[in-house]
């Protein structure tokens, strides 16, 4: 009975963590949708970079938790040049080359990374003091998980008091309703775009810093998320932040439990399930989404 | 008498908002009616949902009989329900011919003819170039239509959608930043027009809209607030209160 | 009334001029292995034969019906694995019967697909073709018993190629096999291009210049989009088949997102919209990833760089520079 109980449990957490990954990603995507109308799937990409950069940086020597902090900063510089030199020329262009666009920067980033860092898996050291772990409910669970875990709520928090009670936040969530009014009050939509990206670069720096030490940091993560956060997003419904939790929550369990039982198929599950709602239920889950 | 088409209690909500409000309206086989209000009346939803852009929330259209509530698109333009758009949507890398050709199309079939020619469809061919030829475009013809003034755009709207057959048309606003002499030709067009199918105006210019309308709808938030002839309208108190608001 | 003449419609046939050189390359292409004989040569044009056929069949879904996919290789890929089972475990020396059997199958699967898919449009549509792109090369890839995984199709025969008796060759033989890719890849040209310009083609176009409008003027979307699909994916299909018997082989990487966004890349490089760009484009294509295949290792970096450039300075591809060039001259 213990076995069991304890094996439900590593389950539940390690879905919450997982969960809270995507959640991030997922959120960063759906910023940028919302306010640029920019679908970004090179945002796995950046994600991916974000944790090697993590990498990097406690391979030269800083403290892991520094890393989470400066690693965020480097894929916002990224970013940044990125918008500034190529997305946004293409504002003023149809989806479908927006789309064609960030699928090749996709490919670029992709392979930017393996030129850096190699093809071989790479792993962050954990500071000693999180690599304990703690009895929880009959399991053992590790602490630097239950640290992301917090570290996902404190971004999660930092975001909604952001958007909500500073100036900068209140123009983004209304430049992602009303963009003409916005630009009519008089602040300069380019900056707002920019803005919008770079947000959605520092979440996806900092899950990607934070899911490092989670997974294993190869070339092939930024795929993986890529595929993963759109799922979150499609069930979710695209531009509902509810659906967005939900969803992350859900992926996050269903992915835990699919290598739990059938490696293999796990990621034919997951594609099944995006197909099936992005078909049928385009609104997502909760009829909130903006698919039509 | 059977009503042409009428909805039954149409309403349609928004999250908490009642953009249409129980709306019974019957249109006549023939002639002109015109639908206006101040801004944010719910005109436009309202004929969004008789030719099937957004779903009712509850309430019915029915039309020459039959329930046509829930019925797609594509088969509401088949029974004869077309329709332009408050903001021109044609398409805009084809040909004016092309834009007005494949709604003749779509509507007398054809469309599955995967090896036959285009040309081949003669009937199409001419009934394009006579709607061209009513509405004056037959010179513009080979200009892609995104090369069009907005003035003719706005009337190629009117041609793709007459090219669809309507029994009965309904106009969003079609003069919409057109010049005098455009709004003369349009309302010449639909009064024409109106004499044999049934068109369903929605408008903001009043002198037209009193001028040529056989009868006159007034909607307010979402619900009536008066209906008849244009003369009544006029002097209609709530009409009055409702684009100026209440004075004194 | 002669206004019939003033109207630059497409016409289905060919202008003289255009015939002309239509049949000139023809005649060169079809002249060409017994004039080079080298075998290289020979493979080379095979290939681009192939893919630009492949190419062209995303052509018609992108540049004829507007919509997007990913991961279009993925049909080429279903056919190809059909073909090759067919002949290694059912009967290696029927080659027009597994081909049927391929293109059959190929479809037989991109019709639910694409009934999922055409439920939306735009976005959600390309976001659907990767996850079902990505789903096809997982089932591919992890299925060792039947498709040998990683290790792709092996042991596949070298059925020959007769045409009502006659053989020519078999498909090992690079001449062969070249003529038969000339033949087929020439035919669904020829009647691709008669499709497109038909009034079915037209309600195509309609669709992806406005798909709402269309749905306004009694187009059936859904359906339309529909037919659209399995014609691109019959086409791919045709490709795979022809690609399978080309290489002898066949493994999950043609079947990767990476090949996906090749193909995409053809696509663009030759110009949407046109049916014959995606050929040029194909052909420029499968030259450049011959010249510098050495440096496979970064190959991604330049895929994306490419991509980014064409997209930002050439979206009407090689063809549309055509057209450019002549309004630069005309000041």
């Amino acid at each position: 009975m213990g076995g069991s109980l304890s094996t439900a449990v590593d389950i539940i957490l390690n879905s919450l963590v997982l969960g809270g990954v995507f959640l991030i990603v997922a959120i960063g995507l759906n910023i940028i949708y919302g306010l640029s109308r920019v679908m970004n799937l090179a945002h796995g990409s950046l994600y991916a970079v974000g944790a090697y950069a993590g990498y990097s940086i406690v391979a030269i020597g800083f403290n892991y938790f520094a890393a989470i902090l400066l690693a965020p900063v480097y894929v916002a510089a990224v970013g940044l040049v990125l918008e500034r030199t190529i997305i946004a020329p293409m504002r003023k262009r149809s989806m479908i080359y927006t789309l064609i666009l960030t699928y090749g920067l996709m490919f670029f980033l992709d392979g930017m990374i393996k030129y850096i860092w190699g093809n071989e898996p790479r792993f962050i050291e954990l500071p000693a003091m999180i690599q304990a772990t703690v009895p929880i409910l009959g399991t053992q669970y590790p602490v630097f998980r239950l640290v992301m875990l917090l570290i996902t709520a404190a971004v999660m928090t930092g975001l909604m008091l952001f958007l909500n009670k500073t100036k900068i936040g209140i123009i983004l969530r209304a430049s992602s309703t009303i963009p003409e009014m916005v630009s009519c009050l008089g602040v300069n939509m380019k900056y707002v775009h920019m803005g919008a990206f770079v947000l959605g670069c520092v979440l996806a720096g900092i899950a990607g810093t934070i899911a490092g030490p989670l997974t294993t940091i190869d070339p092939l993560m930024g795929h993986e998320m890529l595929i993963s956060s759109f799922v979150v997003i499609v069930i979710g419904g695209l531009g509902s932040l509810r659906g967005a939790v939900i969803a992350a929550l859900l992926v996050g369990a269903v992915q835990t439990l699919a290598e739990f039982f059938i490696t293999d198929l796990a990621m034919v599950i997951v594609y099944m399930l995006m197909a099936l709602i992005l078909a049928f239920m385009p609104r997502g889950l909760l009829g909130e989404g903006k698919f039509e | 008498m059977e009503a042409f088409l009428c909805t039954e209690d149409l309403c349609c909500q928004f999250g908490g908002v009642t953009a249409t409000d129980c709306v019974c309206i019957n249109f006549e086989e023939s002639g002109l009616r015109s639908i206006i209000g101040p801004n944010g009346a719910g005109k436009t939803t309202f004929i969004n949902i008789v030719t099937g852009r957004i779903p009712a929330s509850s309430g019915r259209v029915i039309f020459q009989g039959k329930d046509i509530t829930s019925k797609p698109t594509h088969e509401l333009v088949k029974m004869g329900i077309c329709r332009t758009f408050q903001i021109t949507s044609v398409f805009r890398n084809l040909s004016v011919f092309e834009n007005v050709r494949i709604a003749g199309q779509a509507r007398r079939g054809g469309s599955l003819k995967v090896f036959s020619l285009k040309k081949n469809l003669r009937e199409v061919t001419k009934q394009t170039w006579a709607i061209l030829e009513r509405l004056g475009l037959q010179d513009l013809a080979g200009e892609p239509a995104k090369n069009l003034a907005y003035g003719d755009q706005r009337v190629l709207e009117v041609a793709i959608a007459m090219a669809g057959g309507p029994s009965i048309l309904f106009l969003d606003e079609p003069t919409a930043g057109m010049s005098p002499a455009e709004t003369r030709r349009i309302s010449e067009l639909i009064q024409g027009l109106s004499e044999e199918i049934s068109i369903v105006l929605i408008e903001h210019d009043m002198d037209l809209v009193m001028s040529i309308s056989d009868a006159i709808t007034v909607l307010h938030y979402g619900s009536i607030i008066a209906e008849g002839q244009p003369e009544e309208i006029r002097n209609n108190e709530l009409v009055r209160e409702a684009y100026l608001g209440k004075e004194g | 009334m002669d206004k019939h003449l003033t109207i630059p419609d497409k016409q289905p046939g060919f202008s003289l001029p255009t015939f002309v050189v239509i049949m000139i390359i023809i005649a060169g292409l079809a002249v060409f292995p017994f004039v080079i004989t080298n075998r290289f040569y020979i493979s080379l044009i095979n290939e681009m034969l192939i893919y630009g056929l492949l190419a062209m069949s995303l052509d018609v879904l992108l540049g004829f019906t507007g919509l997007l996919s990913f991961m279009h290789n993925a049909y080429l890929g279903i056919s190809a694995y059909a073909v090759g089972l067919f002949l290694i475990h059912v009967s290696p020396a029927s080659l027009w019967l597994a081909c049927l059997t391929g293109v059959f199958f190929t479809a037989l699967v991109a019709l639910p697909v694409g009934w999922v898919q055409v439920r939306t449009g735009g976005l959600a549509f390309a976001l659907l073709t990767l996850a079902f792109g990505m789903m096809f090369h997982t089932i591919v890839w992890k299925w060792y018993g039947l498709t040998g995984g990683d290790d792709g199709l092996m042991g596949m025969p070298n059925p020959a190629i007769s045409i009502f008796g006659w053989e020519i060759g078999h498909s090992g033989d690079p001449t062969a096999m070249y003529l038969l890719t000339l033949v087929v890849v020439t035919i669904c040209y020829i009647l691709t291009r008669r499709i497109i310009r038909s009034p079915f083609g037209a309600v195509l176009e309609a669709i992806r210049e406005n798909e709402e409008r269309a749905a306004f003027v009694g187009i059936n979307v859904r359906m339309y989009k529909l037919l659209g699909w399995m014609l691109a994916c019959t086409l791919a299909g045709v490709a795979g088949a022809l690609f399978i018997l080309y290489k002898g082989y066949i493994g999950p990487t043609t079947m990767s997102a990476f090949a996906g966004a090749g193909v995409l890349m053809m696509v663009l490089l030759g110009g949407m919209g046109t049916l014959w760009g995606p050929l040029v484009g194909a052909a420029i294509f499968i030259y450049i990833q011959d010249y510098i295949s050495t440096m496979s290792e970064h190959w991604e970096i330049y895929l994306g760089i490419v991509v980014v450039f064409l997209v930002l300075f050439m979206p009407t591809g090689f063809v549309g520079l055509g057209g450019y060039l002549k309004r630069l001259k005309r000041g």
